[in-house]
């Protein structure tokens, strides 16, 4: 089922918790609200969900206006940060209960849901521990258990509220793989909400990029990572360098450096500031270029196939961040201490707004 | 030898502690309570079998036991309200209202019990509206046992309560069970361990309940005598043996029927140990 949002505004006294948020997400796709925290992403989720109510907007379900019904009658499926599982009940019961609670005549017989939960089981792969009570699951069991029970009332909608922050890295990359599996093979429309990058590059189809109430950026993980449209976004996914400077005859200018600054050339004799990607600094022994700078290697560390080295650029005096792979790292043979020369490989100019010192 | 009663731990003092405890327990509770059974042993048997199977007394353990279990009863469902209204809601006075709850405790029992008395009799500002009577019946005890039991079920609710993730309450909505089946299915089997323990503790201090109780069941023989006052009666004649057969028997049937109780809890709480 599509859902559309329009215009959805909500305050919390003077905080705008958002403010005219518009998304429309087609049927079967898997979307990631990205923002830092307080950016008003969960209450999205919440308000989709009819936890909360919009101070204005419209919340559509497939067409059909769901901002006035309640959060019973919606049918979504909502999986929570922590959880949110029925202590005293087991594993079982605690998926059985969505089907449970039905009124008499849509609720199914004993024999259906006990069929179903354990088809919900072996999906999430917990068969054994039906009778098991969730304080003798671990965290990533209790995860699986909490979307089992989701997913049992069949919504047409998943809602997942963070729903891999209280697990630890290994765990989670598992499950996340695991989520798009499970969304490639019933293509129900779901939204989850993180603070990782990485989580919403790798897992969603479409990326909504979020800060304090507001949509930075819609689009597919490819899009905004490598087209982001305001440094926010540039920042947000992924490290950044930054280069301060002024525009010259679209090159960015500061004292002996001169970078190319591609897309820009209407803005004359303004201050900018260009980010570069880590991986995207390229290290030299030699100048070839006229926008290569020069740096001293302050600092190596190896994190498994990929090298981070810290520079201080000469002319500059600030600190530069760029990534090498391994064999590259051999290549140059590289020391703490030695003078190399680095170019910005890609680089995005972004004229600051109402820039006031 | 040492070894098996001591675990290796890093926290310092444990047999200092475990020491103090023993020797505590011992001087406050279970060296007086040691003493009602040395004191009923000078007995023969047969005196002791008659003394507490007399039919007075047989009355007043049923109207003790009985009034003390309606009573706690009571407190146990109105006390889960009164902690559900004090937690859930925010009103004008609730503070006021949350002091209030402890008065029960604060208030000395006497006073209580000729305040319940001049309200509840036949006269009173609340007895001459009834059209039964109140004061002087196993009714009027059973409100003097429910009026002292009050705070124990709220208080111990209360934390439970203010602790209960709301976030549970939210994932049983969008299961799609309404408020009713949310209330039943879920929150209230993760407060009935708290209202269980509200529960014995209001009945083991009605139980032993006096001041309060005397003044408004008018200890009529057979019918409003509760067993501590036939223990007083006792006393009072200074027939120690037989004051303290009769208070070894309440000892032991209130011993079990709490073991009973904490059971129930601890098989309760073992079921679905909080994570």
């Amino acid at each position: 089922m599509s859902i559309h949002i329009k215009d959805v505004s909500k305050s919390f006294g003077s905080f705008n918790a958002l403010s005219n948020i518009t998304i429309d997400i087609p049927t079967g796709e898997l979307v990631a609200l990205l923002g830092p925290s307080g950016s008003g992403k969960t209450s999205l989720l919440r308000i989709i969900a009819g936890l909360e109510e919009a101070d204005s907007g419209v919340i559509l379900f497939g067409g059909e206006d769901m901002t006035r019904i309640r959060t019973t009658e919606r049918k979504v499926g909502f999986v929570f940060q922590h959880y949110a599982l029925f202590k005293h009940m087991t594993v079982f019961d605690n998926i059985a209960y969505g089907l449970r609670v039905r009124p008499k005549k849509e609720r199914p017989s004993k024999k259906d849901i006990q069929e179903k939960v354990n088809e919900l089981l072996s999906l999430v792969k917990l068969e054994a521990l039906a009778d098991r009570y969730p304080s003798q699951l671990s965290g990533g069991q209790r995860q699986r258990v909490a979307l089992a029970r989701a997913l049992a009332v069949e919504p047409k909608v998943l809602l997942l509220d963070e729903p891999f922050g209280a697990l630890d890295a290994k765990v989670r990359k598992d499950l996340r793989r695991w989520l798009r599996r499970l969304h490639d093979d019933f293509h129900i429309t779901s939204i989850f909400v993180t603070h990782d990058q990485e989580e919403a590059l790798d897992v969603a189809d479409r990326i909504v990029v979020m800060n304090e109430g507001r949509i930075e950026q819609i689009g597919s993980p490819e899009e905004v990572y490598d087209h982001p449209n305001s440094p926010f976004v540039y920042d947000f996914l992924g490290n950044v360098n930054l280069f301060h400077g002024r525009l010259e005859n679209g090159k960015l200018l500061n004292g002996q450096v001169e970078l190319d600054a591609p897309g820009i050339d209407s803005a004359e004799n303004r201050p900018a500031v260009a980010y570069v990607r880590p991986h995207d600094v390229m290290i030299e022994r030699e100048s070839t270029a006229k926008d290569a700078v020069q740096a001293k290697i302050v600092h190596i560390h190896v994190v498994g196939r990929t090298v981070h080295i810290e520079l201080k650029t000469q002319g500059l005096e600030q600190f530069l961040e760029a990534e090498l792979t391994k064999e590259r790292y051999g290549e140059l043979g590289l020391k703490v201490g030695e003078d190399v020369f680095v170019r910005p490989n890609q680089l995005k100019v972004f004229i600051p707004e109402d820039y006031s010192i | 030898m040492k070894s098996r009663f001591k675990k290796h731990s890093i926290l310092p003092g444990f047999g200092l502690s475990l020491g103090f405890t023993m020797l505590y327990l011992s001087l406050l509770v279970l060296l007086p309570l040691s003493m009602i059974f040395v004191n009923t042993a000078s007995m023969s048997w047969s005196d002791f079998w008659s003394t507490v199977t007399e039919p007075r007394v047989v009355a007043s353990y049923k109207l003790s036991f009985g009034a003390a279990f309606v009573a706690a009863s009571i407190n146990m469902v109105f006390g889960v309200l009164i902690a559900w209204v004090l937690v859930r809601y925010s009103f004008p006075g609730k503070r006021l209202i949350d002091g209030l709850v402890d008065l029960p405790f604060a208030l000395p029992t006497a006073v209580a019990g000729i305040a319940l008395t001049t309200l509840y009799a036949k006269t009173g500002w609340v007895g001459q509206f009834l059209s039964f009577k109140v004061a002087f019946t196993p009714l009027g005890v059973t409100v003097a046992l429910t009026f002292i039991g009050l705070p124990f079920v709220v208080r111990m609710v209360q934390p439970v309560l203010q602790n209960f993730d709301k976030e549970t309450e939210e994932a049983s909505a969008i299961l799609g069970a309404n408020r009713r089946q949310t209330f039943i299915r879920v929150i209230i089997p993760e407060i009935l361990p708290a209202a269980l323990t509200g529960f014995s503790l209001a009945f083991a201090r009605a139980l032993g309940e006096y001041g309060s109780v005397v003044f408004i069941a008018g200890n009529m023989p057979m019918k409003t005598e509760i067993t501590p006052l036939l223990i007083m009666t006792k006393l009072e004649q200074y027939d120690y043996a037989g004051a303290t057969a009769i208070a070894a028997v309440m000892l032991i049937i209130s011993f079990i029927m709490l073991l009973f109780i904490n059971g129930m809890q601890w098989w309760m709480n073992r079921k679905f140990a909080h994570y």
